[in-house]
């Protein structure tokens, strides 16, 4: 992939910022091509980038269908600082007893995930950094 | 076919935080970025220096992705799909500036030259702000 660093270590101020309960938005390639955006609960940990989702929606689908994920990471305080990341999905792993949306929802909000929908399946996507970008680096 | 904006999100756009656009790369790779923004008569608009690598993608695939999260709740957020419909001189950098006072109250302290004002004319808005996913 060209451009940015090498990601095998995130730099001190991306780690940082990782470890905040924010959001990391995510691009994935729809079939026709065009770029879909969503914001998403992650952890960053063992140099992974953790992400979860029920299966029903497109974006983890789209990922399915081509691995190549591009993730943003914005300062809350300082918009300008921000850290694109480069990524590939490098194992899809069910969450059947949705322990790993829990431990997610934890750091998010304190508490348990709530109730899954009927009929709603989860799963855990672990995305590989492959480069970084922007002006955090 | 551009489609038109709902009240609910009309009020959204008027908020101040920046937008988060996803071009296309050559490669197929999507190039991410913050940019100010603001939506005028049903159009976005972005600002920016021709030497942008999202402007260079813009010309050879005008979809562009715009997300809108509020940065104080992550619940309100929306997905707009677009495209960029026309593009021009920032003459005199008018525009950046008055993007300027929309985030910062105040005028645009970089170079008002060079600039370029782009439209991009919303196709699809999905999200939770419209209430749909």
């Amino acid at each position: 992939m060209a451009g940015g660093k090498a990601a095998s270590a995130l730099s001190p101020a991306v780690q940082k910022l990782a470890a905040l309960p924010i959001l990391v938005t995510v691009a994935t390639k729809r079939g026709d091509g065009s770029v879909q955006l969503n914001p998403v609960w992650f952890e960053l940990k063992d140099g992974f980038i953790w992400l979860n989702s029920n299966t029903s929606r497109t974006w983890p689908k789209n990922l399915q269908r081509d691995r190549d994920v591009t993730m943003l990471l914005v300062d809350p305080k300082v918009p300008d600082r921000y850290a694109q990341i480069r990524g590939r999905l490098v194992s899809l792993i069910p969450d059947p007893k949705h322990e790993a949306i829990d431990h997610l929802a934890e750091r998010y909000t304190g508490k348990k995930f709530r109730e899954l929908e009927p009929g709603e399946h989860r799963v855990t996507l672990k995305i590989q950094p492959v480069a970084v970008t922007g002006q955090m680096i | 076919m551009a489609v038109e904006l709902s009240p609910k999100m009309q009020a959204f756009t008027e908020e101040v935080f920046p937008a988060i656009i996803g071009t296309n790369r050559k490669d197929g790779s999507v190039e991410m970025v913050p940019v100010w923004f603001e939506q005028k008569d049903g159009s976005f608009w972005i600002n920016g220096g021709t030497n942008r690598g999202w402007f260079k993608h813009l010309q050879r695939d005008a979809r562009i992705t715009l997300l809108l999260i509020d940065p104080k709740e992550m619940f309100r957020w929306a997905q707009v799909e677009g495209r960029m419909v026309n593009w021009a001189e920032d003459a005199g950098g008018d525009h950046i500036n008055h993007l300027s006072h929309r985030y910062l109250n105040k005028d645009y302290q970089g170079p008002r030259t060079g600039r370029i004002k782009i439209q991009i004319e919303p196709l699809r808005v999905t999200g939770a702000v419209d209430g749909r996913r």
